[in-house]
C-alpha cells in the first residue's frame, strides 16, 4: 500500500490486513483525489461537494450533473467497462434527488471500439435515459488507455435536493439494489494505477445490470416522493466502505455497519470483500428507523435487495462488524482525509503558437444512432448539430455541451485547459443559451512523472473559469492512464451546462454560409466574439461553433437528414481561433467571408 | 349526463421506460389517463390501454417474453375481447407478439444494432381505429429506437392474414414487406415499432404522431356518443 506509513502513523499502531486493504481503496487516487484535491479547492465553485454539482434552472427546478471517466476498465473490458461508467456516473446524479435526463460521452480511441459504444448503448438505452450528445476522438494516443467519460444530467424539484450525508445519530442507511457479489474488488485501486499493475484483471472489473438499474431509479425516486430520504449516496468504487463512511464522515458521525445483512450473489464472500467489493446497482439511503420499513418496502416492490445495513452513532468511529467479529474500527474522518500530494505552482506563460495535430475525421451518426437520444421526448437538439438542447416539460430548457482538446493538451496544457473552456462557452452560446456552471474531467497521465503538466491544466481551468465568470460545479480525476509507463495526451473534458429562455433555438436553412472572425487568437478579443456570437444567435441564425471546420461530416450529414445540402470552402485557421461560422448574411463589426452555401 | 373524456391506462411494466413518454401524449390530446401496474387491474370504464416501449424484465430472456406472461396479461385479454382498443408500441408490440395477440415475431435488426432516427412510413391502412386522420398511402414521419425491430411473418402458424397499418418506405430493419405496425383482425389491437408518443410536438422533431392518439380518441368519442344516441332512441 502506497500510505502505509502515513496510515500507521495516524493509528498509532500497526495496521490490520483488513484496514490495508480498506485504506488501500479509500486512499487510492481514484476515491481519494489525493495529486488533485489541492487543485479542486482553488477554483471557482457552485453547487459543489455533492455527489454531483447542483445548479438552480428555475424557481422550482435544480439541474445536476457530473463528468466521470471509466477509462481503465473500458481499456480490459470495453463492453461492461463503458457500461458500468454509464451506471455509476446515473446514481450519482440520482442520489441528488434528481431524474436522470440526459447522458452525454467524450470518448477517445485509436479505432472506434465496438465493445464501448455497445456497452454505453446497451445500458443507456436500457434504464431509458437518453444520450443526447458527445464528441468522438479517434487518434493513435489512445491505443492502450482508450478514454471513456461520461456525463450525466438530472433535474429534480427544489424540495427534492437530497444531502449527501447523514445528519444525527440515530438515523439508519437501508442499502437496497442488485446483489453483491465479487465484481470489482480494488476497482478503486486498479483505476489508480498504470495498465499494466498487478490489480489489472477481469476481477476489478464491474459487470453491469441495467435492469436493476432502472429499478434502482424507480424505486428510489419513489423514496424522494414519499419524503423518506434523508441523504443519499450512491455505492460505486470503494462499495459499501466509500459510500457509508462518506456519509457518516462529513457529518462527523459515526457508523456500525452489519456486513452480514448484505444479501450475496457469492455466498462464500469474506467479510472485507463484502465491505469494499463494486457491484454495481446498489444505493445508501440515510432514513429515520421508523421509515426505513417503508423504504425496503419500496425497494422490494422494484425487486430490489435491501436491508438496514448501518447504524449511524455519535462516535465518530467506523465499525464494520460480520454477525459479533469486527472486521474494522477506525475513526470514520481517518477514512476520508486521503494524504494530500503537493501542489505545484504554475506560472502562465504567453500562448506559444499551436500546430494542427489532428485526429481522425469520423461520421458519429454510426455511433450516436445505436444510443436511444429521443426516449423522455425532452430532447429539442438531436446529436450531430454540436450542443445538445433539452427541454424541461411546463418549465424552460437548458443546453449540454462536452469538449476537450488533446491535440492542444499534447503541446501546453495550460492553454489547452483555458481555450477548450472558451469554446465551450462559445458553443453554448452559439445554441442561445448563457452558461451556468462546468463539470471537469481531468485525464492525466502519471502525476508523479509530470507534476508540472497537471498542474499547468488545473490553473487553466481556474483562469479560463475566472475570465468567463463560468464556476465549476462538480469534477472526476483520472490519473495514471499510461501503459508501460506511456502516457496519453493531457486531456481534460469539460461539460457545460447553459439555460435557455427560449426554446425555439436557431435551425440551419437555405442560405449563404459566412466565416465570421478571426482567424488566429487574441485573448482581449473573447468576450467580443462572445457578444456577436449572443447577438446572432438571438436573431435566430444558425452558428456553428467548431475547433477543426475541416471535419464536418458530422453537421454536413446531419444537414442532409433535414434536406439540406452544405457546399463550403472550409477557412483557413489556426488550431486555436476565433471564428464561426453562421448560416445567413447578418451584420457584424467582425470580418466576415462567404465560404459557400446550404441548399 | 355529462360526456365524460375517454380514459387510458399505460400499463407500466418493470423496465418499461416510455411509459411517462406515453402518459404525456395522452394527456396531451385530451385523455384522462393514468398508469396501471402490473399487479393492479384495468379500470372498468377504460378505453384504450397503452403497453408502451423499454426494456420490460431488462429483455433478458426475450424480448417480451417474461412480461407477456404477467397475470395482467389475462386482463388484457379480456379487455381485448370486449373490443377496448390497445396500441402497443416497440416492446409493447413485443409483447402483444409474446402474447399471441397479434401474429408474427420480432427478431433482431439486420444490422444487428440498436437503431435510433426518424424513419419515413406509408400508412397502409387508415380503416383503423387508430389511423383514421391519416390518408391511405400518406407519407409520415416517426422516430423509431429498437434493436429488435424485424418483423418476420409467421401466417402459416396463425392461420390469419396479417393486417398492415404501417411500413418503411425504406428498409430500416430488415423487417418482411417493410412492415413496421399491424392490427389484429377485428382492428381494436394495433402493434408498431415506431413511436408515436414521440411524434406529437413539432419542437422535439415530428407531430405525426399526434394523429395515431387523436384517432383513438375521436374514435372512442364518436362510438360512446352514437352509443348514448342509440340508448336514447331505445329509451324513446
Amino acid at each position: 500500500m502506497k500510505y502505509i506509513d502515513i496510515l500507521e502513523r495516524q493509528l498509532g499502531r500497526k495496521a490490520t490486513k483488513a484496514e490495508i486493504e480498506a485504506f488501500t481503496v479509500m486512499w487510492s487516487e481514484h476515491c481519494g483525489y489525493s495529486h488533485t484535491k489541492g487543485y479542486i479547492r482553488q477554483l471557482p465553485r457552485v453547487g459543489f461537494g455533492g455527489n454531483a454539482g447542483i445548479v438552480s434552472l428555475d424557481d422550482y427546478h435544480f439541474i445536476a450533473f457530473k463528468v466521470e471517466s471509466h477509462n481503465h476498465p473500458s481499456a480490459i473490458e470495453p463492453f461492461n467497462g463503458a457500461a458500468t461508467g454509464v451506471g455509476g456516473i446515473i446514481r450519482d446524479i440520482l442520489a441528488m434527488g434528481a431524474r436522470p435526463t440526459a447522458i452525454l460521452d467524450s470518448l477517445h480511441m485509436d479505432k472506434i471500439t465496438e465493445g464501448i459504444i455497445d456497452g454505453i448503448s446497451d445500458y443507456g438505452n436500457s434504464i431509458g435515459v437518453p444520450t443526447v450528445g458527445g464528441e468522438l476522438r479517434i487518434s493513435d494516443y489512445y491505443k492502450y488507455n482508450p478514454l471513456v467519460n461520461v456525463m450525466a444530467v438530472g433535474v429534480g424539484r427544489n424540495e427534492h435536493l437530497i444531502p449527501s450525508t447523514a445528519q444525527k445519530p440515530g438515523q439508519v442507511i437501508v442499502i437496497f439494489g442488485g446483489a453483491t457479489g465479487r465484481d470489482g474488488i480494488h476497482g478503486a485501486s486498479f483505476a489508480s494505477e498504470d495498465l499494466t499493475g498487478e490489480k489489472a484483471t477481469k476481477l476489478s472489473i464491474q459487470v453491469g445490470d441495467p435492469f436493476a438499474e432502472k429499478m434502482l431509479i424507480e424505486a428510489f425516486l419513489e423514496m424522494v416522493e414519499e419524503g423518506l430520504v434523508e441523504g443519499a449516496q450512491d455505492l460505486g468504487a470503494g462499495g459499501v466502505l466509500s459510500a457509508t463512511s462518506e456519509l457518516v464522515a462529513k457529518a462527523n458521525l459515526g457508523a456500525i455497519v452489519h456486513l452480514d445483512r448484505m444479501p450475496l450473489r457469492e455466498p462464500d464472500m469474506n467479510p472485507v470483500e463484502i465491505l469494499i467489493s463494486e457491484s454495481q446497482e446498489r444505493m445508501a439511503v440515510v432514513t429515520s428507523a421508523e421509515k426505513a420499513n417503508r423504504v425496503i418496502e419500496i425497494a422490494r416492490r422494484h425487486l430490489l435487495f435491501a436491508d438496514i445495513v448501518v447504524e449511524v452513532t455519535e462516535t465518530g468511529r467506523y465499525v464494520a462488524k460480520y454477525n459479533d467479529e469486527t472486521v474494522i474500527d477506525v475513526p470514520a474522518k481517518l477514512l476520508e482525509e486521503s494524504p494530500e500530494e503537493r501542489t505545484y505552482g504554475y506560472r502562465p506563460v504567453e500562448m506559444p503558437k499551436f500546430n494542427w495535430i489532428k485526429f481522425k475525421n469520423v461520421d458519429a451518426h454510426e455511433i450516436f444512432e445505436r444510443y436511444d437520444y429521443m426516449v423522455g421526448t425532452d430532447t429539442v437538439v438531436r446529436p450531430g448539430y454540436g450542443p445538445a438542447v433539452m427541454r424541461v416539460k411546463s418549465s424552460g430548457g437548458y443546453s449540454l455541451v462536452i469538449h476537450s482538446r488533446a491535440d492542444l493538451g499534447l503541446q501546453e496544457p495550460y492553454w489547452a485547459a483555458y481555450i477548450t473552456l472558451l469554446e465551450c462557452v462559445r458553443k453554448t452560446l452559439s445554441i442561445g443559451a448563457r452558461p451556468l456552471a462546468v463539470t471537469d474531467g481531468i485525464n492525466y497521465a502519471d502525476p508523479d512523472v509530470q507534476p508540472e503538466g497537471l498542474a499547468a491544466q488545473m490553473k487553466g481551468l481556474k483562469d479560463a473559469c475566472e475570465f468567463a465568470n463560468v464556476p465549476v460545479a462538480s469534477g472526476n480525476a483520472s490519473l495514471y492512464n499510461t501503459y508501460k509507463g506511456n502516457g496519453i495526451p493531457p486531456t481534460l473534458v469539460i461539460g457545460m451546462i447553459g439555460k435557455l429562455e427560449n426554446l425555439n433555438v436557431p435551425r440551419p436553412r437555405k442560405s449563404a454560409i459566412y466565416a465570421i472572425g478571426f482567424k488566429d487568437f487574441k485573448l482581449e478579443r473573447e468576450k467580443l466574439l462572445w457578444n456577436e456570437i449572443e447577438r446572432i444567435a438571438k436573431a435566430g441564425y444558425f452558428v456553428v461553433s467548431m475547433h477543426d471546420f475541416s471535419t464536418m461530416s458530422t453537421l454536413k450529414q446531419e444537414l442532409q437528414k433535414t434536406g439540406l445540402d452544405m457546399k463550403v470552402k472550409s477557412p483557413k485557421c489556426e488550431p486555436v481561433h476565433q471564428l464561426i461560422m453562421v448560416f445567413g448574411d447578418v451584420d457584424t463589426k467582425l470580418p466576415k467571408e462567404l465560404i459557400g452555401y446550404c441548399n | 349526463m355529462t360526456a365524460s373524456f375517454p380514459k387510458a391506462q399505460v400499463v407500466v411494466y418493470p423496465g418499461s421506460n416510455c411509459d411517462r413518454d406515453a402518459l404525456w401524449a395522452l394527456r396531451y390530446v385530451g385523455f384522462d389517463a393514468e398508469f396501471v401496474d402490473i399487479r393492479s387491474h384495468i379500470g372498468s370504464d377504460v378505453n384504450l390501454l397503452v403497453l408502451p416501449g423499454g426494456f420490460s424484465y431488462g429483455d433478458y430472456l426475450r424480448v417480451g417474453a417474461v412480461a407477456a406472461r404477467e397475470p395482467i396479461s389475462s386482463e388484457i385479454r379480456d379487455f381485448m375481447s370486449r373490443g377496448g382498443l390497445i396500441i402497443g408500441i416497440c416492446n409493447g408490440f413485443q409483447i402483444l407478439i409474446e402474447m399471441g395477440i397479434l401474429p408474427g415475431a420480432l427478431l433482431q435488426n439486420s444490422t444487428g444494432k440498436f437503431i435510433c432516427k426518424i424513419v419515413d412510413l406509408e400508412v397502409v391502412d387508415n380503416e383503423t381505429p387508430f389511423t383514421r386522420y391519416f390518408e391511405r398511402g400518406e407519407r409520415i414521419r416517426l422516430p423509431i429506437a429498437h434493436g429488435f425491430g424485424r418483423y418476420v411473418k409467421t401466417n402459416g402458424l396463425v392461420n390469419s392474414q396479417d393486417n398492415v397499418v404501417f411500413r418503411y418506405a425504406q428498409d430500416v430493419n430488415g423487417s418482411d414487406e417493410l412492415i413496421a405496425g399491424i392490427s389484429n383482425e377485428n382492428k381494436n389491437v394495433l402493434g408498431l415499432m415506431p413511436h408515436p408518443e414521440r411524434a406529437i410536438e413539432k419542437l422535439i422533431g415530428s407531430d405525426d404522431g399526434l394523429r395515431v392518439f387523436l384517432s383513438a380518441f375521436n374514435y372512442i368519442k364518436t362510438s360512446s356518443e352514437n352509443m348514448l344516441e342509440k340508448t336514447k332512441v331505445g329509451v324513446a
